[in-house]
C-alpha cells in the first residue's frame, strides 16, 4: 500500500476526545474463557458450533458469550449475493429499542445507502429465555454503503484523498461506527451499539452462555464457513450488558481471546497516541483494535502482524532464516510496547474481502501460557479447527459428522503451537478460497509454510466405512487371541488385492465380526477389547485407509460392545456398564476380574456428579479396574483414589479432560489416545501410559511415579517435579521441560526424564524430528535429576540449558533407563534395539545416542566437559 | 467443633519464660557510694526504691516502676537530691533496640506479657498499637468506657468459616494461624501451634512445606496449603484436611514465589518437600498452571475432587483489583477469600518487598467488603484478613473494617519470645530456635510450653475483645463486622510516642 497510515490516523484525531473518563475500577475487568474456531469447505450451521461450546461450558460463567460467522448464505441473509459480498453489514444492538429511530435518522440513513434492513430474528422459546439473565438486545441488520457525497465529503474532511476509494470507504464505515458507539454506547448510557460492521461476517453476543446467542438469535440454522465462539468469564458478578462479551470487531474481522494481558493499559495507551480509542475497556477490543491497525492501516502482511504481537525471542530468533532477522528486529523495535504481555490466545475469523478469501486464525502468546489445539481434517470435507480443548474439537466433528458422513469423527491431525518460535511462528491460519464450484482449505503456518497430510486415501472407501457398524456377521479372521488377530488385520491392510471399495466394506466386515464375536462371551469379549485398543494404540501403515477413520470405527466397535454388557454381574460376566443415571448405585465389586465400565456420555464435567466421583466409588466399592467409556472432556479421572491405590487400573477411551490422574499415588491409569491439560500433577506413585499427546504443564509437581507418552508434551512439562519420577516422552516438547527439576541423584533413587524425540511416518514407522527438543529452556535451574536426551546427531547445543550441563551417558546411567525403555517398548511397540539406538541404518551404542543432561554442579569421576562426541 | 462458643475457651496458666528476662524501659543504677540514707525510699511515689522492714541497705532499684529521666522536672526527682550522688536514670539500651515502628518494645513486651499470664491488658495499653505512623495504628475505636465488671462467658467470638450453605464449620476466635512451612518454622514450633489452637477450637496451617507426620494427630485442626511450589501436596494431605489454602500470593512478597535459603534446607527438610538437601527451593511465582479465572475454577474442583469436603480457602495478595480477586476465587467456588497484605512475612521476606508491594490491607478489606456486598454475595463468603495483625485491636479494627475473621502469624511467633531479630532466613535460622530447622536450636523450645504461651495470648486477646465488645454496647464480635462508623482516624504526627 502506497498510502501513508499516518494520514489515515490524523483523519482519526477527532476520536482522541471521545476517550471514555473512566477510573479504572471501572473498567471491565476480563477473565480467562473458552475458545472455538472453524473452518470448512463447506458452509456449516450454526449449530456444529453449539456442541463444542456447551461442552466448554465450564470455561464461561454465563456472563457473556457470543459467535462471530464468515461467509454467509445469501438467501438466510435476505439479500442477493453481490450484496452480500459488496455491501457492509452493519449491525446495530437496540439495547432500548426506542433509539432506533433517532440512531438511524442520524447515523445510518444519514451516510449510508441501505440495501435492505430488517430485524435479526429472536426466539421466543421460553425455555431460552429462562436461561438467559438478561434479555439480549434488539438487533437490526443494515447492509449498506457510504453514500457517496458523504463518502467524498468524508475522504476531503479526513485527508484521504489518494487513498483507493474502497478502502476509504472501510475507514468511514470504521468511523461511523466508532460515532454510534461513542454517541449511544458511552454517552447514552449504552442504549445501542454496532455488534459488527464488516462485509459477509456477523457477530452476535450476549450476556448469558454462548449456546444461548445461537439458540435467542436462531442461528442454528445460519450457515457460514468460518465460525468462532467464546464463553466468557468475567471475574466481576454483575454484568447486564453484551457489550464487553467476545467477539470483538476490527472492520472484517471478529476475534475472541483467551487471558488477560499484564499490560493493558500500555498497550491501550500506544492505541491513543496513534488515535485509536478503545470504547469497551477490555483487552479483548484492545487485541482487535491493534490488529486492525497493522493490518488495515499499516498495511502488514500477517506473517508481520503475528511477529508484532508474539515476538520471536531468545534461541528461536537467532534460529531465524538471515532474511528475515532485520524485519523481525524492526518490528520489535516499533511495536514492542503494544506487544501484548502476559498470557492470551486469540482466535480471529476476518474476511479478506480484497483477497477474496475467509480466515481462521490462531495465535498464541510467545510463552504458550493459555491452552490451545489446532486440528484439521482433509477429505471431501475440510475443516479447520482451534480450540482451548481437544475435546471442544471432538465435539464439533462428531456433530458435523451426523450431517456429512465423510467427516471423521476424530481429526486428521491435531497439534499445538509452540509460541514465538523459528518453527511454526506460534499461529496457524486456515484459508478459504473459492476454487471450482466451492472452497478449498489450506493450513499454513506464521511463515506461510502449507500443512499438508499425505492422507492418501480412497475417498468413496471411507464413505463406506461411514455407514454404523451392525453386531452380526463372522468373518474367521476374528478368531484367536488379540495379537493375533492384530497381526492380521496389520498384514491384510496393505495387501488386500480388491479395489478400494471392497478393502473399506471388508475392513467394516472385520470390524462388525469383532463385535459379534464379543458378545459371545466375557473371554471373547476381552480378547476383542485388546484386538480394538490395538488398532486405536498403535503407529501401522494404514493401507489406503484413513487412519482416523480406521480409529473412528474402532471407537464405535468399542463404544458398542461395551455399552452392551450387562449392568448387573453375573452369569460368569464380570463386566458390568454404569451410566449417568444409575451412577449412584454402582454394584459392590467383584473382585478379580471385574471391570467396570463407566459410560461418560452424559456425564457432566466435574463435580459431585461428575465421573471421578463415580471411578471413587467403584474403588471403594471394591472394583479394581474401572473403564471409562466416550469420555469427552470430563475432569479429574484418577484423582481422589487417596494413597496406596496399587492395584487399580483405570482406562479411558474417547477424550478425558484436565487433571487426569493428578494426585495419583498407586494406581495406572491409561488413556486410549491423546490427553489434555494438568496431567498428573503432585502424582505420588503409580503408572499413566498416554497413548497420545499431552497438554499444558504435564507433571507439575510431581513426586515419583512412572508416565509413559508415546506422543509430545506441550508446555511446562514436570516443572517442580521433585522425589523420584521416571518419565518417557517418545515425541518432544514445546518448552520449558524439567524447569526446577529436585529430583535427586537419577543414579541413586533420583528421577529423570527420556525424551526420544521421535514421531511415526505414515507407515508406521520411527522416524527423528527434525530436532529432539527445539525449545530454549531445557532444564532450567534445576537443582536435581536429569534428562535424558536422544540426540544421535548432537543438535542440541548448551544454550538451551540454562543452568544445566551435559554429561557423560555411562553404562550406569545406562542400566538406569533400560528398564524404562523396555517398558516403553512393551506398551507403545517401540523397540530398543531396532528403532532408537538404530541412526541411518546403523545400531550405535547408547551412549552414541543418548546425552545426559544433569544439574551443573554434578560432576562425575573421570569426566572432562562434554558428553561422547559422534 | 461445638456450637457451645464456651466449650472452646481454654484454661490459662502462668508459663514463664526463662530465657526472657523483663526488658525494661529505664535504668536505675546506684554506685557503691551509696550510704542508704533513705532519703529516696521517701521521696520517690512510685516505688523504685525501697527498704525491707528492719533492714539497713536499700534493695536494688525496681526499675520497671521508673517514670524515666523526664522525672527531673519533679520536684522528688530523686538523683538531684541524692546526697552521695550515687544514682542515675537513663533509657534502657536492650529496650531501645528491641522492635522497630510496627512491632514497638512496647508491643513485644505486652505479648510476652500475655502469653505468660494470659491476663488481658488495658484496652488504651501503649503495647495495643504501633507507632507506624499509618494503618491500624492510626485508627481508633469510638467507644465508651470499659464496664468495672466483665462476665466474660457473655460473649460471643464464634465465626462460621463455610457460608456456603455447607457443613457448620464454626472457631471459637476470630482468628486462625496462617501457614508458615516445615524448614521456615521448626517442626516444635508447628506442633505447639497446632496444640494450641486445637485447644481453642480454631485452625493452624502447614504453610507449603509438607505436612509433618507429627501434625497428624492434630488433623482436625491442621488446614494444609497448596502454594506454587507444590512442595509435599499430596492426595492424602490433602484428604486429610478439613480446609485446604490455595496460596496464590503473599502479601509480603507479591509476584514472588516462597523461597527457602540453602542453609536451611537441611536433608530432614528436603526429605519432606522431596527436594535435594542445601539447594535453595523457590516456588515459582504463579501457579503454571492457573494463569485466569478459569483455570482457578478448574484448580479449586480439583481439590474438591481430591476432598469434597474440605474448605477452600484461596489467599491472594492485595493488587489494584483486589475486588476483582475476590469476586473471581467467590465464583470458582471458594469458602474463604484470604486477602493478606503487605505487612506480615518473616525476615525471609524480601526487605524490598515487604511493605512496598501490596496495598495496605486496611485499605484491601473495605474495598473487599464493600464489593462482596454491591455483588450481593457477602454473606455467602467468608473474608479473611492477614498480614501484619499484631495485637487484639488490629484484629477487631480488621473486622471493624468489613472482615469475619484474621489470621496471624508473627504474633504466635513473639508469644514463643520471637524477639523480631528479621534474621529467619539466614544461616541456620532463629537463635531461639524458632524459624529453625537445626535441632540444637529449636530444641529449645518445648510444645507444651510454647502451646500454653500461646493459648494464654489468645486467652488474652479474648478478654480485649470482651472488653472491647462491653465499651462498644455489643455481645458479638461478628455484630462489629463493616462497623466503620465505629472507627476514628487517629491524625496528628506524634500520637502514639
Amino acid at each position: 500500500m502506497t498510502f501513508d497510515a499516518l494520514r489515515i490516523l490524523e483523519g482519526r484525531s477527532w476520536m482522541r476526545e471521545c476517550r471514555p473518563r473512566l477510573s479504572r475500577s471501572q473498567m471491565e475487568a476480563e477473565g480467562g474463557c473458552g475458545v472455538v474456531g472453524l473452518a470448512a469447505s463447506v458452509a456449516l450451521p450454526g449449530r456444529h458450533i453449539l456442541e463444542p461450546l456447551m461442552q466448554m461450558h465450564n470455561r464461561g460463567n454465563g456472563k457473556g458469550g457470543g459467535i462471530a460467522a464468515v461467509g454467509l448464505e445469501p438467501v438466510q441473509m435476505r439479500v442477493p449475493r453481490e450484496v452480500l459480498e459488496d455491501h457492509y453489514l452493519v449491525q446495530v444492538a437496540y439495547l432500548d429499542p426506542s433509539f432506533r429511530r433517532e440512531l438511524e435518522a442520524e447515523f445510518i440513513d444519514d451516510r449510508y445507502e441501505v440495501h435492505t434492513r430488517y430485524q435479526v430474528e429472536e426466539s421466543e422459546d421460553p425455555l431460552v429465555l429462562a436461561a438467559l439473565p438478561v434479555r439480549p438486545p434488539q438487533v437490526w441488520r443494515y447492509f449498506c454503503r457510504a453514500r457517496p457525497e458523504r463518502l467524498d465529503a468524508f475522504i476531503v474532511e479526513r485527508g484521504l484523498q489518494g487513498l483507493d476509494r474502497r478502502r476509504a470507504e472501510d475507514e468511514f464505515v470504521y468511523q461511523t461506527s466508532f460515532a454510534i458507539n461513542h454517541q449511544y454506547y458511552v454517552r447514552k448510557d449504552m442504549r445501542a451499539f454496532v455488534m459488527s460492521h464488516g462485509r459477509n461476517m456477523i457477530i452476535m453476543k450476549v450476556v448469558g452462555y454462548a449456546e444461548d446467542v445461537i439458540h435467542f438469535y436462531r442461528l442454528e440454522e445460519v450457515t457460514a464457513h468460518v465460525w468462532i465462539g467464546h464463553q466468557r468469564y468475567p471475574t466481576k458478578g454483575k454484568v447486564w450488558h453484551p457489550g464487553g462479551a467476545h467477539p470483538f470487531m476490527g472492520l472484517d474481522e471478529g476475534l475472541v481471546h483467551n487471558g488477560d494481558f499484564a499490560n493493558y493499559h500500555s498497550v491501550n495507551e500506544y492505541l491513543m497516541q496513534k488515535n485509536v480509542v478503545p470504547l469497551f475497556l477490555t483487552d479483548t477490543e484492545v487485541s482487535v483494535l491493534l490488529f486492525d491497525l497493522l493490518n488495515r492501516t499499516y498495511g502488514y502482511p500477517l506473517e508481520y502482524i503475528i511477529e508484532a504481537l508474539a515476538p520471536t525471542t531468545e534461541r528461536d530468533f537467532y534460529n531465524l532464516p538471515e532474511e528475515k532477522k532485520p524485519v523481525y528486529q524492526a518490528i520489535q523495535r516499533t511495536h514492542v510496547h503494544a506487544s501484548p504481555d502476559g498470557p492470551w490466545f486469540f482466535i480471529i475469523a476476518r474476511n479478506c474481502f480484497y483477497e477474496d478469501r475467509y480466515q481462521l486464525i490462531g495465535i498464541t502468546d510467545t510463552s504458550m501460557l493459555r491452552p490451545q489445539v489446532f486440528a484439521l481434517v482433509e477429505g471431501e470435507v475440510q475443516i479447520g479447527l482451534i480450540a482451548s480443548e481437544k475435546q471442544a474439537i471432538d465435539a464439533a466433528l462428531r456433530s458435523i459428522s451426523h450431517d456429512h458422513p465423510s467427516v471423521p469423527r476424530q481429526a486428521d491431525a491435531y497439534w499445538n503451537a509452540r509460541g514465538g518460535s523459528h518453527t511454526d511462528g506460534g499461529a496457524f491460519i486456515f484459508s478459504l478460497s473459492k476454487k471450482g464450484g466451492g472452497m478449498e482449505l489450506e493450513c499454513t503456518n506464521k511463515f506461510s509454510i502449507p500443512i499438508h497430510l499425505e492422507l492418501g486415501y480412497d475417498r468413496s472407501e471411507d464413505l463406506v466405512l461411514a455407514e454404523p457398524l451392525a453386531p452380526n456377521g463372522c468373518d474367521r479372521s476374528v478368531e484367536g487371541r488379540a495379537d493375533e488377530v492384530f497381526q492380521r488385520f496389520l498384514s491384510t491392510l496393505p495387501t488386500i488385492d480388491a479395489t478400494a471399495f471392497q478393502k473399506a466394506a471388508a475392513l467394516q466386515r472385520l470390524l462388525c465380526a469383532t463385535v459379534a464375536r464379543a458378545r459371545r462371551s466375557e473371554a471373547d469379549l476381552r480378547e476383542m477389547l485388546r484386538f480394538l485398543t490395538q488398532i486405536l494404540d498403535r503407529h501401522y501403515s494404514s493401507g489406503g485407509l484413513r487412519r482416523s477413520r480406521i480409529n473412528d470405527k474402532a471407537m464405535e466397535a468399542v463404544n458398542l460392545i461395551l455399552r452392551s454388557v450387562p449392568r448387573t454381574p453375573g452369569n460368569g460376566m464380570r463386566f458390568c456398564l454404569v451410566d449417568r443415571d444409575d451412577r449412584s448405585s454402582i454394584p459392590i465389586g467383584i473382585g478379580e476380574g471385574g471391570v467396570l465400565v463407566v459410560d461418560c456420555r452424559g456425564f457432566p464435567m466435574e463435580g459431585p456428579e461428575g465421573p471421578s466421583f463415580a471411578i471413587c466409588d467403584a474403588y471403594e466399592k471394591g472394583w479394581r479396574h474401572v473403564v471409562l467409556l466416550d469420555a469427552h472432556g470430563q475432569r479429574f479421572f484418577g484423582c481422589g483414589l487417596g494413597p496406596g491405590s496399587q492395584g487399580m487400573k483405570i482406562e479411558v477411551f474417547g477424550t478425558p479432560g484436565d487433571y487426569l490422574a493428578s494426585g495419583l499415588s498407586g494406581a495406572e491409569v491409561e488413556v486410549h489416545g491423546n490427553a489434555q491439560d494438568q496431567l498428573g500433577q503432585i502424582m505420588a506413585a503409580g503408572k499413566l501410559i498416554v497413548h497420545g499427546d499431552v497438554g499444558q504443564t504435564f507433571m507439575y509437581g510431581a513426586k515419583g511415579g512412572e508416565a509413559y507418552v508415546l506422543g509430545n508434551a506441550a508446555g511446562r512439562p514436570l516443572i517442580n517435579a521433585v522425589g523420584t519420577p521416571r518419565v518417557v516422552i517418545n515425541g518432544t516438547c514445546l518448552d520449558y521441560l524439567a524447569e526446577s527439576f529436585m529430583a535427586g541423584d537419577p543414579l541413586n533413587g533420583g528421577g529423570f526424564v527420556i525424551l526420544n524425540g521421535i514421531t511415526f511416518d505414515a507407515q508406521g514407522g520411527v522416524v527423528d524430528l527434525s530436532i529432539p527438543y527445539p525449545g530454549g529452556n531445557l532444564f532450567s535451574l534445576a537443582s536435581g535429576g536429569a534428562i535424558y536426551i536422544r540426540d544421535p546427531k548432537r543438535m542440541l547445543t548448551e544454550d538451551q540449558l540454562n543452568g544445566g550441563r551435559f554429561g557423560r551417558m555411562t553404562d550406569s546411567d545406562w542400566e538406569t533407563i533400560l528398564p524404562y525403555l523396555r517398558e516403553n517398548e512393551r506398551l507403545f511397540g517401540i523397540s530398543v534395539e531396532d528403532c532408537l539406538l538404530r541412526v541411518g541404518g546403523r545400531a550405535l551404542p547408547p551412549r552414541k545416542v543418548y546425552r545426559k543432561i544433569h544439574v551443573s554442579s554434578a560432576r562425575s569421576a573421570g569426566e572432562d566437559s562434554l558428553d561422547d562426541e559422534i | 467443633m461445638s456450637d457451645d462458643h464456651l466449650v472452646c475457651v481454654p484454661e490459662t496458666t502462668w508459663v514463664p519464660s526463662e530465657k526472657l528476662k523483663f526488658i525494661n524501659r529505664y535504668v536505675v543504677e546506684r554506685k557503691d557510694t551509696c550510704i542508704s540514707c533513705g532519703l529516696c525510699e521517701t521521696l520517690c511515689p512510685y516505688g523504685v526504691h525501697r527498704r525491707m522492714e528492719g533492714h539497713v541497705k536499700i534493695l536494688p532499684p525496681y526499675h520497671r516502676l521508673c517514670i524515666g529521666p523526664s522525672c527531673a522536672s519533679n520536684d522528688f526527682y530523686c538523683v538531684s537530691h541524692c546526697p552521695t550522688s550515687s544514682l542515675s536514670v537513663r533509657n534502657s539500651e536492650t529496650f531501645s533496640a528491641l522492635g522497630d515502628v510496627r512491632w514497638t518494645t512496647d508491643m513485644i513486651l505486652a505479648t510476652w506479657q500475655m502469653a505468660e499470664t494470659g491476663e488481658s491488658l488495658p484496652l488504651d495499653h501503649p503495647g495495643n498499637v504501633g507507632s507506624s505512623g499509618g494503618g491500624f495504628d492510626r485508627l481508633n475505636f469510638k467507644r465508651g468506657p470499659v464496664p468495672d465488671t466483665i462476665d466474660y462467658s457473655e460473649f460471643d467470638m464464634v465465626i462460621d468459616l463455610d457460608r456456603r450453605g455447607g457443613e457448620r464449620r464454626r472457631i471459637s476466635i476470630p482468628v486462625y494461624g496462617g501457614g508458615m512451612s516445615y524448614g521456615s518454622v521448626s517442626l516444635h514450633t508447628m506442633v505447639a501451634r497446632a496444640k494450641a489452637c486445637r485447644a481453642w477450637g480454631t485452625y493452624t496451617c502447614t504453610g507449603e512445606g509438607g505436612y509433618p507426620k507429627e501434625l497428624i494427630p492434630y488433623r482436625e485442626n491442621v488446614v494444609t496449603q497448596i502454594a506454587t511450589g507444590l512442595f509435599g501436596v499430596r492426595e492424602e494431605t490433602i484428604k486429610r484436611a478439613p480446609m485446604v489454602e490455595f496460596k496464590y500470593a503473599q502479601g509480603a512478597k507479591p509476584g514472588l514465589g516462597g523461597h527457602l535459603l540453602g542453609d536451611k534446607n537441611t536433608p530432614l527438610v528436603a526429605k519432606m518437600r522431596e527436594a535435594v538437601p542445601n539447594t535453595s527451593l523457590f516456588s515459582p511465582f504463579p501457579f503454571h498452571s492457573v494463569y485466569s479465572v478459569e483455570d482457578h475454577k478448574k484448580h479449586l474442583d480439583w481439590i474438591a475432587s481430591i476432598n469434597p469436603k474440605a474448605l477452600l480457602s484461596v489467599k491472594v495478595s492485595t493488587p489494584n483489583d483486589v475486588e476483582m480477586v475476590a469476586i473471581g476465587s467467590y465464583y470458582a467456588g471458594a469458602h474463604i477469600v484470604h486477602l493478606d497484605g503487605g505487612y506480615g512475612g518473616t525476615g525471609a521476606a524480601p526487605e524490598i518487598a515487604k511493605k512496598n508491594i501490596a496495598m495496605p490491607i486496611e485499605y484491601a478489606i473495605p474495598k473487599v467488603h464493600r464489593f462482596l456486598s454491591d455483588e450481593g454475595v457477602r454473606e455467602n463468603v467468608t473474608l479473611i484478613a492477614s498480614g501484619g495483625i499484631r495485637t487484639a485491636l488490629d484484629v477487631a479494627k480488621a473486622i471493624a473494617l468489613g472482615a469475619d475473621g484474621v489470621v496471624i502469624g508473627t504474633a504466635e511467633l513473639v508469644a514463643l519470645g520471637c524477639v523480631r531479630c528479621g534474621n529467619c532466613e539466614s544461616g541456620r535460622g532463629c537463635p531461639r530456635g524458632i524459624a529453625s530447622t537445626d535441632p540444637v536450636l529449636y530444641l529449645q523450645l518445648d510444645t507444651d510450653w510454647g502451646a500454653q504461651r500461646i493459648i494464654n495470648l489468645l486467652s488474652a486477646w479474648r478478654k480485649q475483645w470482651c472488653h472491647l465488645l462491653a465499651s462498644l454496647g455489643m455481645s458479638g464480635i461478628s455484630e462489629l463486622r463493616g462497623r466503620t462508623d465505629l472507627l476514628r482516624y487517629v491524625g496528628g504526627k506524634e500520637v502514639f510516642s
